[in-house]
């Protein structure tokens, strides 16, 4: 036993736990469960319930379990006679003038104050007064509901807003017997991470408002699944009755999530319902092309007619036109089986490697280690890279927010604008909008001359960023011992991300230095995406198409090494008409890349579009052909997070048509190749047979909390920065921002969160602001590419002077259109309305 | 009997400098500065002077569990006094601010310490104004501030007051109610002396406790150890009040017999009537029966007798009260003052005042004594902090020595009613 070890007999079991660790937790790893109602691992003790006496030898008094330190020796007694008595009496308080609401009461099945009156309280109470009553049924936020007459004053949910949400949410008012559970002003409670004291509150008091009444618990069957909203991954459960999604849960994964989720991941679930949502393939009008007199309108089809139609289509134009007219446009959003089945079918099936799925340049792999979402914690320094957590990935944002606060991590933030994690940030660096590359190579050039080695002198600061500022950076970095480096690779824009590579490479030249990465791009399986090969320039598992050797090993002599099309590159060459079929993934190009209009021309102009997805969307309202896709709720499979884990995606609901897979599996036959998958796990199996990377993977060692799969490294970049050229007269750089709860088609039927909508609003610098006659809250239009976006301006700094910053606030917006088609940096200008 | 703190309490004008300086005010601090802060400890560790807001712990061996070489750190005076039937803080701060200046500055010394807050209940905010009024001439005369007299010695002083909560006069409560949070207490471990006021190592003094500390410094820690009784050495302000001739603040040398106190100092029983009880340090501590009168006034003494000499506050009850009354007016203190946070205190004081109203009512069943020592059982002990213990403590010993008050009740009361 080492002298950070403690030994103590609980109930006559000998335990020996780390130092520090409370006794209630000592109890678990010897099975002795001590009743407890305040406590909360994440939260921390309270004391406030006294449901945890127990009887330590050599003490006076009862103490609670969960606020008492181990001690050598000590010797602790959870069953003898005074600790029954007390425990009956703590029960029969709280009870006191708690309603009988179990009847009603949503929390009955899953009620810690039931489980506890069975096994510790008495049959009967004393009490034979009136009880208290209290306010019902009072709303709190759109989502959350408090019933004031059945709370016990735990102070586990006030205790939450202030050690975990740090938001001064829900605090207690008034005092003693008139205490409750509220906000200041009674102002709404309305940040992202609210829902969680849904799930911790131990009675019916916090509930749900979705949910309320909707089913009983023991009614629901529980699929443990996977958050698709964002990068993070978080792990669920999805509680569903009679095939229809009822609500979601945290899934504690101290890997992951670390027991939280975000009130997106909580209530954004009802585009799974949607009656926009894609339920049968079907034939747009553009069907066999022979004239009639009537219009042909679309008619579903059955999967299997459907997939072969596709396959037959696709391969006449390859036949004719050759396996460059042909391309496809996949998703961050798929799951890590469907990626990898289509990456197979065009690539070895069509030829093609005209395959993408994003319109940010980046390459897969690190040239250091891939950290997880758990190091943050112990790293010394996190640095963000022109990423917002707490819009992009909330639950990294409180993981953030736990680091800096207890274990003496400090954040760094490199981004071109405010952030609202800079409160909790040592350093907050901003570079001008557009300038990122010149700011990440100002920053290994500053590293590497500390370490001695040749660097470009350090330039006038046309980054944005002071001289001084990139020095206190620098020695930052330089002195962090452990660093872990957060990067958002789509809002970086042109080859900036490479500079990054290379900054984490010099980083990692420092002698003593721990350095990770962890690519945060805010989508779900953007990691994951990288690692299937959905790239023009490379097969799975970050094998560059210069490696032909290894490519025709592991896929065969026919595999194209020929680096293909990137998405933007494949609209471009529709529009012109030189490509003549595409296959279109779980995304929306209309609406989702640049170039507005023009992605519709394009689109428009090939001979067949094929969409395969979830919801109706405008780009399926082009396609010749409409593929079902699954989606959340429904889809199996993995997917990869931030911080490259790879977790089961498993389905809590049913459909009547076949899976993404199974569908792909189809084409592929179609195709030629005659490998028949009965389950995703056969898909997955060879995933982890094919992809280098994933060699561990399967649904054993995926189990129900993820495995990580190894560190990709990354293949050389030789690509140097260019500054971003001048604007024309007085035009801004335009920075889109994400915003999470965006009245996208996912938040669209999600009317539970529309309170958190916002506006279109544009965020300009003072400066700018003076120059165009703006002042704060005037109507501005932003136009450029002969589109106008009208928006509210707010004059707070958010950037540096010369952009503005845009936040996508919704599809309506169309903000995607002020970019040019070919994706460069936009600028866009403003003049009041 | 030898008077210390209240020597010459009633001199008109002893709140000004002018007055308090003549009567030898402020000369411990130079004899204090020619000292190392650590005799200053040992001296009053010596003086045997223990904590006289009620716990009685020994003040110089609370100094010394400061936590070493951790700055800044705090000295917090504790002037909420809310404790039922206490009033000596008050009169002292009334009548001889500097007094408690002088003590808070000698503390700050020993204990290295260079920022004080004293804190007021809130109630107290005409105090307030002669507190702040004396430190504004304490710090004209160079008492306060920077370089005290030359030592280089800086000691900045700061009121705070409260806002009404019986429950900040408990030290941690205090330090959160300090800081802005809610007047809960914390959990204990870490105690204030290792992290308090804003986690720093924090030193928690009673108003008469301090005021004592310029005596040991002139005087000596023999002279003060001298007075008293082995354990309990010093004098204390004691707090008459209730059925007596002239109630008031008196300083008795511990040791007195209580009947001295109640008959002599504070002129026995008026009306003719009889003494039926007495609390002796305070609502919260066990009451005693008349014949018990003749024990004497220290800690240990009322220990053993099953009560606790607590903030020295003498509550005297003749034969004319019910002491069921006077148990739920006790009771319905605790059930409005309890902070609410645990669940045995926030519920208990409320059933417990339910159940005597009733039994006042008339409507009481027999067992509803059987109940209440039961519920007391549940409440002793158990919760966050001894508050409920405090609530306890007048229905236990009533029920204990006046059960026939209570029985009386049950006399009339159909069986079967409810």
């Amino acid at each position: 036993m080492s002298d950070n070890e403690v030994t103590l007999t609980i109930d006559g079991k000998s335990v020996t736990v780390p130092k520090g660790t409370k006794v209630v937790d000592a109890a678990k790893q010897v099975d002795v469960a001590i009743p407890v109602f305040c406590y909360h691992e994440k939260i921390g003790p309270l004391g406030c319930c006294r449901m945890c006496l127990v009887e330590v030898e050599k003490m006076p008094k009862l103490m609670t379990a969960c606020t008492m330190d181990v001690m050598p020796d000590m010797v602790v007694k959870t069953t003898t006679e005074k600790v029954e008595k007390a425990q009956k009496g703590v029960l029969e308080f709280t009870l006191l003038n708690h309603p009988l609401d179990c009847p009603v009461c949503d929390k009955g099945g899953e009620c810690p104050l039931q489980d506890n009156t069975f096994k510790y309280g008495m049959p009967d109470t004393r009490m034979e007064f009136h009880r208290a009553n209290n306010a019902k049924a009072t709303p709190l936020s759109p989502v959350i509901t408090i019933d004031r007459e059945r709370c016990i004053a735990c102070q586990r949910c006030t205790a939450y807003s202030e050690r975990i949400e740090q938001d001064q949410g829900l605090v207690m008012l008034n005092r003693g017997f008139h205490n409750e559970v509220g906000t200041f002003n009674n102002e709404p409670y309305d940040n992202r991470f609210s829902g969680n004291v849904i799930d911790i509150c131990p009675v019916g008091a916090l509930t749900n408002t979705d949910f309320r009444f909707k089913a009983r618990t023991w009614d629901l069957t529980n699929a443990a699944t996977l958050c698709a909203h964002c990068g993070c991954n978080c792990n669920i459960t999805m509680g569903t009755r009679l095939n229809k999604l009822m609500r979601i849960e945290a899934r504690p994964n101290d890997a992951v999530d670390d027991g939280w989720i975000c009130d997106k991941g909580r209530w954004g679930h009802h585009f799974v319902h949607s009656e926009n949502k894609i339920l049968t393939a079907r034939e747009n009008s553009r069907g066999d092309g022979k004239p009639t007199s009537f219009p042909v309108l679309p008619h579903d089809c059955t999967i299997e007619v459907a997939a072969g139609k596709v396959a037959e289509a696709f391969k006449k134009i390859v036949e004719e036109h050759g396996p460059e007219s042909v391309g496809f446009i996949g998703s961050p959003y798929g799951t890590n089986e469907e990626n990898y089945l289509y990456q197979k079918l065009f690539r070895h099936c069509l030829g093609s490697n005209n395959i993408d799925h994003k319109t940010y340049q980046d390459a897969p792999g690190l040239p250091v280690s891939h950290y997880d979402v758990e190091q943050i914690e112990t790293s010394n320094v996190v640095l963000l890279i022109a990423s917002d957590p707490t819009e992009e990935l909330p639950i990294l944002d409180l993981r953030i927010k736990k680091a800096v606060t207890t274990c003496g991590t400090r954040l760094v933030s490199l981004n071109d604008q405010k952030i609202a994690l800079d409160r909790y940030s040592s350093q907050s660096v901003q570079y001008k909008v557009g300038c990122e590359a010149l700011a990440i190579d100002a920053l290994t050039n500053g590293l590497a001359r500390e370490l001695g080695e040749s660097a470009p002198a350090q330039g006038s600061d046309q980054s944005g960023v002071s001289a001084e500022d990139m020095k206190s950076l620098v020695e930052t970095v330089r002195t962090s011992m452990k660093i872990c480096v957060v990067y958002n690779p789509s809002a970086l824009s042109g080859e900036a991300v490479f500079g990054v590579k290379r900054l984490l490479k010099m980083i990692a030249k420092v002698p003593t230095m721990e350095c990770g990465a962890m690519p945060a791009a805010p989508m779900t399986n953007a990691v994951g995406a990288m690692d299937m090969g959905l790239l023009p320039d490379f097969y799975p598992g970050a094998v560059p198409m210069s490696e032909q050797e290894e490519i025709k090993k592991q896929w065969g002599e026919n595999a194209p090494t020929g680096t293909g099309l990137s998405a933007l590159e494949m609209i471009a060459r529709a529009g012109k008409g030189q490509l003549k079929a595409l296959l279109v993934h779980r995304s929306n190009p209309v609406m989702d890349f640049p170039g507005g209009s023009q992605v519709v021309e394009a689109l428009k102009k090939l001979d067949f579009l094929v969409v395969h997805d979830m919801l109706e969307t405008e780009t399926a309202k082009l396609a010749n052909l409409v593929l079902p896709s699954n989606g959340p709720g429904y889809d199996e499979g993995t997917t990869t997070n931030i911080g490259g884990r790879v977790q089961a995606r498993t389905k809590a609901l049913e459909t009547d048509h076949a899976p993404d897979w199974k569908i792909i599996n189809l084409m592929l036959n179609a195709l030629g190749d005659e490998t028949d998958y009965d389950k995703v796990a056969d898909v997955t199996e060879e995933i982890a047979f094919r992809v280098p990377g994933y060699q561990e993977i399967s649904k054993r060692s995926v189990g129900k909390t993820g495995c990580n799969r190894e560190s990709i490294a990354s293949a050389d970049e030789l690509v140097s920065a260019k500054p971003a050229g001048p604007g024309k007269n007085g035009s801004l750089r335009l920075r889109i921002a994400t915003f999470l709860f965006a009245h996208d088609k996912i938040l669209e039927a999600s009317s539970k969160l529309a309170h958190h909508f916002q506006p279109s609003t544009a965020y300009l610098h003072e400066k700018d602001a003076q120059r165009l006659g703006i002042e704060d809250g005037d109507t501005v239009l932003l136009s450029a590419e002969n589109v106008n976006l009208e928006a509210t301006a707010k004059v707070n700094n958010r950037c540096q002077s010369g952009g503005v910053v845009v936040p996508r606030v919704s599809d309506e917006q169309g903000v995607n259109g002020l970019i040019g088609v070919d994706g460069g940096m936009a600028w866009v200008e403003v003049r009041k309305v | 009997m030898t008077q210390i703190l209240f020597k010459n309490i009633n001199m008109k004008d002893l709140h000004t400098m002018k007055v308090y300086e003549e009567q030898g005010g402020y000369r411990s601090l130079k004899k204090a500065f020619a000292q190392k802060p650590e005799e200053i400890v040992e001296a009053v560790k010596a003086s045997g002077l223990r904590g006289r807001g009620g716990a009685g712990f020994p003040a110089g061996l609370k100094w010394s569990f400061l936590a070493k070489d951790v700055f800044p750190r705090y000295l917090c005076c504790n002037a909420d006094e809310s404790e039922p039937g206490t009033c000596k803080d008050r009169e002292l701060m009334l009548k001889n601010p500097h007094m408690l200046i002088e003590g808070m500055i000698l503390c700050a010394y020993a204990c290295r310490i260079e920022t004080g807050y004293n804190y007021l209940r809130g109630e107290f905010h005409d105090l307030n104004v002669i507190m702040e009024k004396a430190m504004e001439d304490a710090y004209a005369k160079g008492y306060l501030g920077k370089n005290i007299l030359g030592s280089g010695f800086n000691f900045d002083l700061y009121t705070h007051l409260g806002a009404g909560a019986y429950i900040c006069g408990e030290e941690s409560a205090l330090l959160n109610s300090l800081e802005g949070e809610r007047g809960e207490p914390r959990m204990k471990p870490p105690f204030p002396a290792v992290e308090g006021l804003y986690a720093k190592p924090t030193v928690v003094n009673n108003v008469e406790t301090l005021c004592v500390v310029p005596y040991i410094v002139n005087e000596g820690a023999e002279k003060y150890a001298s007075l008293g009784t082995e354990k309990s050495k010093g004098t204390k302000l004691v707090s008459v009040s209730g059925h007596v001739k002239k109630p008031g603040n008196y300083e008795v040398v511990l040791g007195t017999p209580i009947r001295e106190i109640i008959y002599d100092l504070a002129g026995g029983i008026p009306n003719d009537n009889k003494l039926k009880a007495f609390i002796p340090g305070g609502s919260s501590v066990p009451m005693l029966p008349a014949d018990q009168v003749d024990v004497l006034y220290d800690y240990e003494s009322l220990a053993a007798a099953g009560t606790m000499l607590g903030s020295g506050a003498m509550i005297v009850i003749d034969d004319s009260v019910n002491i069921v009354e006077t148990t739920l007016r006790l009771i319905s203190f605790y059930m409005h003052e309890s902070c609410g946070k645990c669940t045995p205190c926030r519920e208990g004081t409320r059933w417990l005042y339910q159940i005597v109203e009733k039994i006042m009512q008339n409507k009481g069943q027999l067992d509803y004594i059987e109940k209440m020592e039961d519920i007391c059982d549940n409440m002793n002990m158990k919760a966050f902090c001894p508050l409920a213990d405090a609530c306890v403590s007048p229905v236990v010993s009533s029920i204990k020595y006046f059960r026939s008050d209570y029985e009386e009740y049950f006399k009339n009361v159909p069986v079967s009613s409810v």
